[in-house]
């Protein structure tokens, strides 16, 4: 496997996040409208709650670090990997992302149901940043990775999840990136398609990508990522070596002082 | 700047989006492609019986051929009115994808409005053929239509890039505009010859951008002239200011949309 990446890792980190904080600014009511919102706006009454998904992050990656991130549902795991690829800006800090991405946030968005496999891998490898001619020379190794044979030519519509996530993973990993982000991604499909995609993970990492994982499943943080962040309610409760971080997160887990998982933080 | 490279790096995307919409429209029914040049004609076969006869207070010129100046207004019309409905609906229909993917957002009116373009032309046909049968005149001012149809096209861009993150941010945006696309469509004399306009209103025709623009694109067709110079710059300046606004309003807002799909 050639590497696509310069040999000598450059001093500039892949990823630098600097007191990045993130609002979801929730109407009180919802306000979907104009006419309600000129309706609010006159009587005064437009309030929103904010919801502060991420809190303060800072951090900074290293090219051909594996990161796991951990935390319960709903503390900003999700939100940060948005921020990281770039599809929400953050409404404090700084991010800084150099090199070119994979972003793994869900297998398969942008799917079109009735157009067959083959189309949607053109069709999803240009959402992704591809030419048509960059999609020509891999779609055989795309379709052969996929594993699903002649249903390549059917609509996708008659795939099962777990058919659409073996092609959605073979069109998103067909190019080595040079930031790999996975949110959660490999948990479905079976294992040997897991297996398939774990060896993929592994190549790119040996080619030098930084990969950044989101995982509900500790033995998997602990066999790819020597570092592990710990998100809590949008803030970065701890970043270090995997076991460490593990470690006090199972601790705060079992401690009947902590707030139920997944408890929204609202403020004025 | 930086936006613009950006979207030229998904010009593939761009190209397959079109050519999707395409298939789309043309698949589902069994007529298709020969309904966008239907439509137009049998809507001009209803505005002549109708009208014919109310208009014939205005120019003569008009009067006689009315089914070609009738037909090439109501085909700009579509374009510009069909394109900016769809341009609102593009972000919204590809709300899942905006919040997943850093694609350019830019890239959905865009071949929404690319799409159109096509539409158009494939609309022509027809419109050719009505002036081959009624013996209107054919002239060289017709090579002008490509230069027509990009002004067009950039203005009608302009105000897809200035509504459809408005669409986003609020849902009954798309039925607003529709009233107001209505309201504009009786401003503009799209289907009327503009000097039945009674004297103290001419002002609003005349200062409806939009029908500058579908003078550029209709005075090639029935007149058969091209548009005096003064009138082709102040269309240029019509449409650079649209499309300068419309990017600059999307840019802004550009940030905010995945918050909100």
């Amino acid at each position: 496997m050639p590497s696509v990446l310069p040999a000598s890792a450059e001093p500039a980190p892949r990823i630098r996040l600097d007191g990045v904080s993130l609002c979801y600014r929730l109407a009180k009511q919802r306000i979907p409208s104009l006419k309600e919102y000129a309706i609010h706006w006159v009587r005064g009454s437009l309030a929103y709650e904010k919801l502060w998904a991420l809190r303060e992050v800072s951090l900074a990656v290293r090219q051909g670090e594996t990161i796991g991130i951990v935390g319960r549902n709903g503390a900003g795991k999700s939100t940060l990997l948005k921020v990281i690829s770039r599809v929400l800006k953050p409404t404090a800090g700084r991010a800084e992302v150099n090199g070119r991405l994979a972003p793994i946030l869900e297998l398969g968005t942008g799917f079109d149901y009735e157009l067959t496999g083959l189309e949607n891998v053109y069709l999803n490898a240009l959402l992704l940043g591809r030419s048509r001619r960059e999609i020509d020379e891999k779609i055989e190794q795309i379709v052969e990775f996929s594993g699903l044979g002649d249903f390549i030519r059917t609509p996708i519509r008659n795939y099962s999840s777990g058919m659409q996530a073996r092609l959605g993973f073979s069109i998103a990993t067909a190019w080595i990136p040079e930031i790999l982000i996975l949110d959660e991604v490999l948990a479905v499909g079976d294992s040997s398609f897991t297996d398939k995609c774990e060896a993929r993970i592994q190549e790119f990492h040996d080619a030098g990508t930084t990969v950044l994982m989101v995982s509900h499943n500790p033995q998997s943080v602990r066999e790819n990522c020597a570092r592990c962040l710990w998100l809590d309610a949008g803030r970065l409760r701890a970043d270090g070596p995997t076991e460490e971080v593990l470690a006090r997160y199972a601790h705060a887990g079992t401690d009947p002082d902590q707030r139920p998982a997944g408890q929204l933080h609202l403020e004025k | 700047m930086t936006d613009v490279l950006h979207v030229l790096r998904y010009r593939d995307l761009v190209r397959a989006l079109v050519s999707r919409d395409l298939k789309v429209r043309y698949r589902r029914s069994t007529l298709g492609f020969v309904w966008t040049m239907l439509q137009p004609l049998l809507m001009m076969l209803v505005l002549r019986m109708v009208f014919s006869k109310l208009f014939q207070s205005g120019s003569a010129e008009v009067t006689r051929s009315y089914p070609v100046y009738a037909l090439a207004g109501i085909l700009f019309w579509n374009f510009f009115s069909q394109s900016i409905v769809a341009s609102m609906n593009s972000l919204r229909g590809n709300a899942q994808l905006l919040q997943k993917l850093p694609v350019p957002k830019a890239v959905f009116p865009l071949a929404t409005v690319l799409s159109g373009v096509i539409n158009l032309l494939f609309a022509l046909i027809p419109l050719f053929l009505i002036l081959l049968v009624s013996r209107h005149p054919i002239t060289p001012a017709l090579f002008f239509l490509p230069v027509s149809i990009t002004l067009a096209a950039i203005f009608t861009l302009g105000a897809g890039l200035l509504l459809s993150p408005l669409a986003v941010f609020f849902t009954d945006t798309v039925e607003l505009i529709g009233v107001l696309l209505t309201l504009l469509f009786y401003l503009t004399p799209v289907i009327y010859p503009k000097d039945i306009v009674p004297a103290h209103l001419r002002w609003i025709v005349r200062f409806n951008p939009i029908r500058s623009i579908l003078e550029v694109f209709r005075d090639p067709i029935f007149y058969g002239k091209v548009p005096p110079l003064s009138h082709l710059a102040v269309c240029i300046s019509i449409a650079a200011i649209a499309f300068a606004f419309g990017a600059w309003v999307f840019r802004r807002s550009s940030d905010r949309i995945p918050f909100y799909v």
